[in-house]
């Protein structure tokens, strides 16, 4: 199985500090991963500077054969990014909105693509609403429709879910294995939600202090650290953390 | 759910695709401006507000002096001022609110995980820019002409490489307002506004440079606009096409340009490099 995304020694430093260190991280094609950890432990940095959007300090990031960031455009027609606390644009109808994605990853047919996306996630009577007018669950699923209408290699979630009903949430998680299955499609997601990564993900990347702390299948990394699950490692880590930054509050 | 089977879907040749993708931010600027009425104001509203006070400040002048060729020359400098004025003013704001809409409506981030370049979503901003300048430009002339029997196409074919110098300035200053945007957040949008008070005197609109303060008018000579709005006065005094002027205008703007595309640049490496990204998001 080759590499869809290929991240070696990422490391980012703001001013508040190191938030990226040296972190390496491969998906394969076809292979759902899940990239977890506590508030602060760097993933949403990670994710922005694997979709090219910041710059890391160090480290390389290659997508489906092309070398960020002179390969961003390139690479990006093989990317889809869905974020749940991302808005619809105003002043758009949810058909117009995803025409405009379509055309922008080059289709041909964007507006047909668009009504199969909506069809595929149960949503078709939204195409003429306004982005203003959707619940944040519909939202979020209109966002996963325009991140899978061009048939991307590698789909980039993060926290998809946070926003939705139990039933809407495993509508979306259906949808997106259909996607796995059946176009070999890559996944990186990033949840808070433990059960829902045991679900999705066959393998599993913890984040903490900007560096990697386990890598691997969930129920392995979870027997790594001792634990009965994915929850349990996470409230460790976090627990940690907390730890750490409160000694480092002590020191003089 | 519907049980649909993913489908890989086809594509446009890939010459096509940068195209699509400038027509694609292009319409979707369309759609905000269909959608926000109130917009319509800086086409429509504010180019009559401006050409009502220019002309009626000339046509108040000429009545105190007496009707003579001085003065009405003077309402003339005043109406092509307002007309050309438009072309930067328009080109400029059309640019940088359209770019600003995309951080207001906190699309920044969706669009740069896709394959739109940054010069491509800047040159379909600028695309729908040119039909609101048209619009803008068009009410002002209209205007001039209905209000004033100012005619601004009088001046003959010269004036379009008055407007080309203009257009591209407007863009340049634009380009440079982005660049702050990126580097310092919404709080830089007043500039959007606010620089054009500052070029509006200094850029030489009504008035030659030795109108000016001495002080003030060897900047007001290196403001590009300066010969272009020069070249445009001596075309309303019959005078033959002033190319030395415009090749001043020309030559500046496109300095000015690559500057600003310079500092656009700068500002955007910037801007991917301190993650300024999660400010809209």
């Amino acid at each position: 199985m080759s590499d869809v995304l290929r991240a070696r020694g990422l490391e980012k430093t703001y001013r508040r500090g190191r938030a990226v260190d040296g972190v390496d991280l491969t998906v394969r094609r076809g292979e759902r991963v899940a990239l977890l950890g506590p508030n602060g432990a760097g993933k949403t940095t990670t994710l922005l500077m694997c979709l090219g959007v910041v710059e890391p300090d160090g480290g390389t990031v290659e997508i489906a054969g092309h070398r960020l960031p002179r390969g961003r455009s390139a690479a990006m027609a093989h990317v889809g990014f869905a974020a749940g606390y991302l808005p619809l644009p105003e002043r758009l109808r949810v058909g117009e909105y995803l025409r405009m994605y379509g055309q922008l990853y080059g289709l041909a047919e964007p507006e047909t693509q668009a009504l199969r996306g909506l069809e595929r996630f149960g949503i078709p009577h939204l195409v003429k609403a306004m982005g203003t007018e959707l619940s944040s669950g519909q939202k979020t699923l209109v966002g996963i429709v325009k991140s899978t209408m061009h048939d991307p290699e590698l789909l980039v979630l993060d926290e998809p879910t946070a926003s939705l009903d139990p039933d809407v949430a495993m509508r979306v998680r259906t949808g997106l294995a259909a996607l796995c299955q059946e176009r070999g499609t890559a996944l990186l997601v990033t949840s808070h939600n433990m059960v829902e990564v045991e679900r999705i993900a066959e393998r599993v990347v913890f984040l903490s202090a900007g560096r990697v702390v386990a890598d691997g299948p969930p129920l392995e990394v979870a027997a790594r650290f001792g634990r009965d699950d994915l929850e349990e490692v996470f409230l460790h880590l976090a627990s940690e953390r907390q730890a750490s930054e409160h000694t480092e509050g002590l020191r003089p | 759910m519907t049980a649909h089977r993913f489908e890989a879907p086809a594509h446009v040749p890939r010459g096509l695709a940068a195209w699509l993708r400038i027509w694609a931010v292009a319409r979707r600027h369309a759609y905000v401006l269909y959608r926000s009425p109130h917009r319509l104001f800086d086409v429509t509203v504010w180019p009559i507000v401006d050409t009502v006070l220019f002309g009626s400040l000339g046509v108040y002048f000429v009545s105190q002096g007496g009707p003579n060729s001085a003065g009405q020359a003077g309402v003339a400098y005043l109406l092509s001022g307002i007309v050309l004025w438009h072309v930067v003013y328009q080109a400029q704001i059309a640019v940088s609110t359209g770019f600003m809409e995309e951080t207001w409506s906190r699309n920044l981030l969706s669009l740069m995980v896709t394959p739109l370049r940054e010069l491509e979503l800047v040159a379909g901003i600028a695309l729908f820019g040119l039909a609101k300048l048209v619009m803008g430009v068009g009410v002002v002339a209209l205007a001039a002409f209905t209000l004033y029997a100012f005619d601004v196409t009088d001046l003959g074919l010269a004036l379009l490489p008055v407007i080309a110098i203009l257009l591209l300035g407007g863009w340049a200053i634009a380009l440079f307002v982005v660049g702050l945007i990126l580097r310092f957040g919404n709080g830089a949008e007043a500039l959007a506004w606010g620089i054009m008070f500052v070029v509006m005197p200094l850029g030489g609109v009504f008035y030659p440079v030795e109108a000016l303060p001495a002080f003030i008018q060897p900047i007001s000579a290196l403001l590009p606009t300066t010969h272009a709005f020069a070249a445009g006065r001596e075309l309303i005094d019959g005078g033959p096409v002033p190319w030395g002027e415009l090749a001043l205008a020309a030559i500046g703007t496109l300095v000015a340009a690559a500057a600003a595309l310079a500092f656009v640049a700068w500002m955007l490496r910037l801007f991917r490099r301190r993650g300024y990204v999660t400010r809209y998001s």
